[in-house]
């Protein structure tokens, strides 16, 4: 037989043989403690800021910060180390022929199943944390699912930026160096939660968290809730005297617990919307659609910063 | 004129500063044999010249293209700017200083290195940058470390290297072997920026199929440049072809036939001996190749280096030797012609390294080639057929020593160990004789005189 026409398995063979690969992993290097450690992550957060979520508008946007966090953490920490670990092994499997687009594939379907899990394990956390979810979808006919959807892009597009990460450093204590970095500058350029202006609010637009944080408060219809601060803050004023009157003490004692109140929390929620937030079927898929291509972006990126692994000194 | 003359005292301390500093680097450049000693009068050019005769080029660089903005920054009025780009501005003058001073800092380390100085002159360099610079050029008591002087002539460090008599070191007639490895290296060679810089040159020879081939070479001579070249990862320019072919012309077909194993077990420790060496197989083996007879090779390759009873283990549960013969197989299971392992006996003692290299002779019984690189070659030197040896000549480039069989190296070097042998062509520094370029010479001078072939 003629050597040189002989063919070796392709890339979507290669593709295969390294996800089981991976799934095999999963069991053997105890990969599946990041469940675990997600599920206690989420039950912290929940108990903090669960029972307001998706309840008032203030509870919604403390909580969906703080699950957006969650979902970074997790994407973030499944795949920050899981190439630069393995650089070498990765450099002398290349020279016997593995494409490098081959392996990043298996690692995105690989990271794709283990964010799915970790989504899972989120919702069944904030369940048994009583988080009331929307009972009607946007995009699906139930609240429940737009919320995962949104969760695991949140957590596979940081998946993907930690594995673009993982491709470009070349030695753990880097990738690990550069990790609370990231996070930061996701937390801080959310958007919504940090009052930001000018340059700085348009670096928005570049982080998972600012459309991660949109999406779940869309899908969480924030807009559509009662807002409590304005309340609070005349509760605080109660003591006020006008000649000789409580006027707002007197206003405040009339409404409580009365459905005026519940009117009154309402009026001021509709004197608070958020255009960002809009529970329209457009702004979820928009919002869902830039998650989608950070992540290509982060995974094309992630294959070209690899594809120098031959570079890499002995 | 005013203006000129509210500046003056910043110009005369600038002009003072840039005086003392290119004389203590004109002093200390006549001892590094710097060809064009004016450029210690350079900004920029200065600190080019005196990382490349430092072997520092990249620094040397990086110090030279950080110092003329900075020079110039200091000699130029700088534009009237708002306050958040003057900030800007001072902030990046602030980096670009701060880095300066680091690459300047790595360059003295080396430099002090070189001439043998202690670290203590660190501390007058921190306050007068000029004043050991001049104590190191102008005294006789510092002297350039041989290893840091340049070679003679051509074989100036990163220059073409002198040419030697004879016919370059070759070990093979201009006639190609049909079979077998040859190898026709004219040189390697890589750019550091815009300069050529020599690591392997003329280095000529055949080998037969069925040859276990130690190769030789103190730490720098080029061994794993050379293996990197042979197999085709890294080209040379040269021709390499096993068994007719062309390595370098089909080298995406011809890598399946050469394995390299590395110096580091490069294994996944979290999954089981025989699917990793399993899926090595999937990988490298022919596509249309069955199943079953995929898990015949594996088995058999399994049998062959004495890793069937725990195939079904995890790999990172094995012993040393074990991830040796797991790493070897990744690369046997796919049916090669030429095998190269870089150091497989590394961290093994001496029993477990005999069985390895065994096994190794086995497999090149089987009409393989196999070359081994190996720091402890006298334990399993009468397995071998062929001793490859080389060594870095006065201008830093690695060339062939020789090529021969064992016993004929031995007679060769006048030496009664292969470990001998490398002592011989090794740097006096690193504590060897400091004899490569008599033996590059006079290997190459034989092999012109007989005509063809190795010596045996």
């Amino acid at each position: 037989m003629n050597r040189s026409s002989i063919r070796h398995k392709g890339r979507w063979a290669q593709t295969w043989i390294y996800l089981w690969k991976f799934l095999r992993m999963f069991i053997y290097q105890n990969d599946w403690k990041v469940l675990p450690m997600g599920a206690v992550i989420a039950a912290v957060v929940t108990f903090v800021v669960g029972t307001n979520l998706f309840v008032t508008q203030e509870g919604t946007l403390t909580g969906a910060f703080a699950l957006v966090c969650v979902c970074i953490w997790n994407g973030f920490f499944n795949s920050i180390q899981v190439i630069c670990r393995d650089r070498g092994i990765i450099k002398r499997e290349h020279r016997a022929g593995l494409h490098i687009s081959s392996y990043i594939a298996a690692q995105m379907i690989y990271q794709l199943l283990l964010c799915a899990a970790q989504t899972v394990v989120t919702l069944f956390i904030c369940n048994v944390s009583q988080v009331r979810f929307p009972t009607e979808g946007i995009v699906t006919p139930w609240g429940i699912a737009d919320v995962a959807i949104t969760l695991l892009l949140i957590t596979y597009a940081s998946d993907m930026m930690a594995l673009m990460v993982s491709c470009i450093v070349r030695s753990t204590t880097t990738a690990m160096t550069v990790m609370p970095f990231l996070l930061i500058f996701q937390l801080v350029f959310s958007g919504s939660f940090f009052a930001l202006s000018g340059f700085a609010q348009k670096l928005t637009a570049l982080t998972i968290s600012r459309w991660g944080l949109d999406s779940l408060c869309a899908v969480g219809r924030y807009n559509e809730q009662p807002m409590v601060t304005l309340w609070n803050t005349l509760f605080k004023f109660k003591d006020v005297e006008v000649m000789g009157q409580k006027p707002i003490l007197e206003i405040v004692q009339r409404a409580y617990g009365t459905e005026y109140m519940d009117e009154f929390l309402l009026w001021s929620g509709k004197y608070n919307q958020n255009e960002a937030y809009l529970s329209t079927l457009s702004n979820v898929l928009h919002n869902w659609g830039v998650l989608l291509i950070m992540m290509l972006v982060f995974a094309a990126a992630a294959v070209i910063a690899l594809e120098f692994v031959d570079r890499d000194k002995r | 004129m005013d203006l000129l003359m509210a500046k003056l005292p910043n110009l005369l301390r600038l002009l003072v500063s840039w005086a003392f500093l290119s004389v203590g680097l004109w002093a200390v450049s006549g001892k590094l044999k710097w060809k064009k000693r004016w450029m210690a009068w350079v900004p920029g050019l200065r600190y080019a010249a005196l990382g490349d005769s430092l072997e520092m080029d990249l620094e040397g660089i990086f110090c030279g293209m950080l110092d003329v903005p900075l020079f110039l920054a200091q000699l130029m009025n700088l534009p009237e700017l708002n306050e958040r780009a003057e900030m800007a501005l001072a902030l990046l003058i602030l980096v670009l200083a701060l880095l300066l001073f680091i690459y300047r800092i790595r360059l003295f380390l080396r430099l002090l290195t070189a001439f043998n100085a202690r670290k203590l002159w660190l501390l007058p360099w921190f306050i007068a940058d000029w004043l050991p610079l001049l104590i190191l050029g102008a005294s006789k008591k510092y002297q350039l470390r041989e290893d840091f002087r340049p070679a003679e002539e051509e074989s100036k460090p990163g220059t073409a290297p002198a040419q030697i008599p004879g016919t370059g070191g070759a070990a093979h007639t201009n006639a190609r072997p049909e079979s077998g490895l040859s190898i026709e290296l004219r040189q390697r060679t890589v750019r550091d920026f815009a300069r050529k810089r020599y690591l392997l040159k003329d280095i000529s020879l055949d080998i037969p199929n069925g040859s276990l081939v130690l190769l030789l070479g103190g730490s720098g001579s080029g061994k794993t440049t050379f293996v990197n070249a042979v197999i085709g990862y890294e080209k040379a320019d040269a021709e390499i072809l096993l068994n007719g072919a062309d390595v370098y012309r089909d080298y995406g077909q011809m890598k399946y036939r050469i394995g390299f194993v590395p110096q580091q077990n490069l294994i996944r420790g979290s999954d089981t001996v025989i699917r990793t060496v399993s899926d090595a197989a999937e990988l490298r083996l022919p596509a249309k190749m069955s199943g079953r007879n995929r898990r015949a090779r594996v088995a058999e390759v399994l049998d062959l280096l004495g890793l069937s009873a725990g195939k079904e283990g995890l790999v990172s549960k094995k012993s040393g030797g074990q991830l040796r013969r797991i790493s070897i197989a990744m690369e046997l299971v796919s049916d090669l012609e030429l095998f190269v392992l870089d150091e497989p006996d590394s961290g093994l003692d001496g029993v477990i390294a005999r069985e390895l290299f065994t096994k190794l002779r086995t497999i090149a019984d089987s009409g393989k080639i196999v070359i081994a690189i190996t720091h402890t070659p006298d334990r399993v030197v009468d397995l071998f057929d062929k001793v490859i040896v080389l060594a870095r000549d006065s201008g830093r480039v690695g060339r062939l020593a020789f090529y021969g069989s064992p016993d004929e190296a031995k007679r060769f070097f006048g030496k009664d160990s292969m470990e001998g042998i490398v002592m011989s062509v090794n740097r006096k520094e690193e504590g060897g004789e400091g004899l490569a370029d008599t033996f590059i010479e006079r290997y190459a001078r034989l092999t012109a005189a007989e005509g063809e072939g190795a010596v045996s």
